[in-house]
C-alpha cells in the first residue's frame, strides 16, 4: 500500500506541489492525471525518493521515504519521464548494470533480465548499443529496467510518450498484465489511455488535487444535460433557426465546419426523444442531415472541467464535482 | 555498489575516452622522458623519474579532469542519474563507487607508463625504491585531483564546464604552492604554517625523493575524503532543489 500524506513541494518561493493526499491499495492500477506542468511528476519523483519533499510524507508499506530510504526504493519500480538508459551501453549490458545496482543476487541476475527483455518484446535488440536504438525502443528499455528486482509498486511516468499507436497499444495491454502481481500508478495526460487500464484516477492541476475517484463515478458526477451533435448539409443562419424553433431543443451550443457545405452542430436537447423532431423538420426544410449522434459526458469533459483548461469561468466549479465525486463513492 | 563501479570503468573503456587520455597522458610523459635523456649528459640536472613527474605536473593536471568531467554533469544532463537515485543504494556509496572507478582508470594510466621505465631497466639502472614512491605520491595526488574534479562536476551539468572548473581548482591548487613560497608570505609566519600545510607539492617531493611518509599519505587521503564528502554535499544539496 502507498499512503501519500500531505505532500507539498516548493521550489524556492513557487509550489509545484501542495498538499496532495491519496492512498492506493494493493493490486491497483491508479491513473495520475493532469496536464502538462500540473506536478505529476514532482510527485513521482517524491514517492520513489529521487526528490525529498518540503513536507508531508510517502509510507511505501509502512515504510517513510524520508526515514527509511532504502528500503521503499527496494520495492518500487520507476519508469521517469525520461527514460534513465546510458547510450553508450549495449540493452543486456544496461539491464544487467541496473539489476546489479537494484540488488539482484547475482545468480537471478540472467533470468530477471531475460524476463523483462521478453515482457518489452526488446529481446531481438539486446545486443545494441542503446543510443542507436529508436526512442520507442529506448522508452521500452527504460521500462523493462523498472521490472527488474521484482518489485511490488511500479511508477510509471508517461510510459507511452513517444511510443507509435501500435507500441501504445502494446504498452497499456502490458500494463493490465503487470497489473495481476503489481501495484501501479501510472501519470498520463493521456485520456483513452486511462480508461482503458486504470480503475481510478486522481486528477491533479496547478499542484492540488481536484479529484479522486472511479472513472464511473467521474463521468457520473457531470451535469446530466443530454447533448446531441448533427452534420447536416445547408446553411448555417437557418438551420440554427430550424433547429431553435424545434420543440425539445434547448440551445445550440456550437458549430463547427466539417466540410464544403456542411456543419456539425451541438445541440442541447431535453432528452433523447427530441432526435425524430429534428430531423423531420430538418428534412422537411430541404437539410440533408449527414450524421447524428449523441453526445455522452466523458472522462474527457471531467478532466477539461476539473483543470479548468477549457473556459476559465469554470474555475469556481471543480471543488464542488470533486466533493460530489467523494460522496458517490 | 559494485556493479555500479564495474559500469563506471567499463564506460570509460566502451567510448574511445579512456584511450584518448591515456594516449595524451603517454605523449606528455614520453616527450618529457626523451628531453630527460638527451640531456642526461649536462648534469645541470639530474635524470629521475619522478622528476618527470614532478616538472609535468602542469601538464597532468589538465586530464585528470577529463577524466572526471563527465561523472556527474554527464548523469544530469542525461537524466540517468534517476536509475541510481531511486535505486536502493545511497548517495556516498555513488560517490565512492564512481570515486574507485576514476581511480583505477588513473591507476591503469600509471601502469601503461611503467614501459618507460622498463626501458631503462633493460639497458641501465634504475633507482627502485624512488621510482615506486615516485609512482605513489603521484597515485596519491591524483587521488585528490580526481575528488576535486568529480566536485567540480557535480556542480553544473555541463561536462565541458566541469573540466574548465576542475582545471581552474588544480592550477588553483598549484599556484597556493607558488604563492606560499612568497617572501610576503614567508614574513607572516601563522600564514605560511597555515598555507604550508594545505601544499601538494611539498608533500609530493617527499615521495619524489624515494621516501615514503605516513603522514602525507594521511595528508592525501584525508584531503580526498574531505573533497568527496563535500561531493556527496552538493549531489544531496542539489537532489533538494531540482526541478
Amino acid at each position: 500500500m502507498v499512503e501519500i500524506k500531505n505532500l507539498t513541494k516548493y521550489y524556492g518561493e513557487n509550489p509545484a506541489v501542495q498538499d496532495i493526499s491519496f492512498t492506493v491499495g494493493d493490486h491497483e492500477v491508479l491513473g495520475f492525471l493532469g496536464p502538462n506542468g500540473a506536478g505529476k511528476s514532482t510527485t513521482m519523483n517524491m514517492i520513489t525518493g529521487c526528490l525529498p519533499s518540503t513536507s508531508g510524507t510517502v509510507l511505501v508499506d509502512g515504510f517513510d521515504i524520508a526515514k527509511n530510504p532504502l528500503e521503499v526504493k527496494r520495492r518500487i519500480g520507476y519508469l521517469p519521464e525520461l527514460p534513465p538508459v546510458y547510450p553508450d551501453m549495449r540493452v543486456r549490458e544496461y539491464l544487467t548494470f541496473a539489476a546489479g545496482l537494484k540488488g539482484v543476487p547475482r545468480a537471478e541476475r540472467k533470468k530477471q533480465v531475460e524476463n523483462a527483455m521478453e515482457r518489452l518484446h526488446i529481446t531481438d535488440v539486446q545486443k545494441r548499443i542503446i543510443g542507436n536504438l529508436s526512442k520507442g525502443y529506448r522508452q521500452r528499455v527504460g521500462f523493462s529496467q523498472a521490472l527488474l528486482g521484482t518489485p511490488k509498486f511500479l511508477i510509471l511516468d508517461e510510459p507511452t510518450v513517444g511510443l507509435d499507436p501500435t507500441q501504445v497499444m502494446e504498452v497499456r495491454r502490458l500494463i493490465q498484465d503487470l497489473a495481476k502481481d503489481h501495484t501501479i500508478i501510472f501519470s498520463t495526460h493521456i485520456l483513452a489511455e486511462v480508461t482503458a487500464v486504470c480503475e481510478r484516477v486522481v486528477i491533479i492541476n496547478k499542484g492540488q488535487i481536484r479529484a479522486e475517484d472511479t472513472i464511473a463515478n467521474l463521468e457520473n458526477s457531470m451535469p446530466g444535460d443530454k447533448m446531441l451533435k448533427l452534420k447536416v448539409e445547408g446553411d448555417i443562419t437557418r438551420i440554427t433557426a430550424i433547429l431553435n424553433e424545434t420543440e425539445g431543443v434547448l440551445s445550440v451550443e456550437e458549430v463547427e465546419y466539417e466540410a464544403s457545405g456542411v456543419n456539425s452542430f451541438t445541440v442541447k436537447v431535453k432528452d433523447d426523444n427530441v432526435r425524430k423532431p429534428i430531423v423531420a423538420s430538418l428534412v422537411a426544410q430541404d437539410c440533408m442531415v449527414v450524421e447524428i449522434t449523441s453526445v455522452h459526458s466523458s472522462l474527457e469533459d471531467v478532466f477539461i472541467r476539473l483543470t479548468g483548461s477549457g473556459k476559465q469561468s469554470r474555475d469556481d466549479e471543480p471543488a464542488k464535482s470533486a466533493d460530489t465525486g467523494k460522496e458517490d463513492a | 555498489m559494485f556493479s555500479l563501479y564495474k559500469k563506471e570503468v567499463q564506460s570509460y573503456f566502451l567510448s574511445p575516452f579512456a584511450y584518448v587520455v591515456s594516449a595524451l597522458f603517454l605523449l606528455v610523459f614520453s616527450l618529457s622522458f626523451v628531453r630527460g635523456i638527451s640531456t642526461m649528459n649536462s648534469n645541470v640536472m639530474k635524470f629521475s623519474f619522478p622528476n618527470i613527474f614532478y616538472n609535468n605536473f602542469f601538464y597532468f593536471i589538465f586530464m585528470i579532469p577529463l577524466l572526471t568531467m563527465r561523472t556527474f554533469a554527464e548523469e544530469r544532463k542525461s537524466h540517468t542519474e534517476t536509475l541510481w537515485l531511486s535505486a536502493p543504494i545511497t548517495i556516498p556509496q555513488v560517490v565512492l563507487a564512481k570515486f574507485l572507478a576514476v581511480a583505477t582508470v588513473y591507476l591503469i594510466m600509471l601502469l601503461l607508463s611503467l614501459f618507460f621505465p622498463l626501458v631503462v631497466f633493460w639497458h641501465g639502472s634504475v633507482v627502485g625504491s624512488s621510482l615506486l614512491c615516485g609512482y605513489i605520491g603521484f597515485f596519491l595526488w591524483g587521488l585528490v585531483c580526481i575528488a576535486v574534479g568529480m566536485l567540480m562536476s557535480a556542480l553544473t551539468d555541463s561536462p565541458i564546464i566541469a573540466a574548465v572548473l576542475g582545471e581552474a581548482a588544480m592550477v588553483l591548487v598549484l599556484f597556493l604552492d607558488n604563492f606560499t613560497s612568497t617572501q610576503f608570505v614567508q614574513s607572516v609566519k601563522p600564514l605560511h604554517a597555515i598555507l604550508s600545510w594545505f601544499s601538494t607539492e611539498n608533500r609530493f617531493a617527499v615521495f619524489s625523493q624515494g621516501l615514503f611518509s605516513i603522514a602525507d599519505l594521511v595528508f592525501f587521503l584525508a584531503l580526498s575524503a574531505v573533497v568527496l564528502i563535500w561531493t556527496i554535499i552538493v549531489i544531496e544539496k542539489r537532489r533538494w532543489s531540482r526541478g
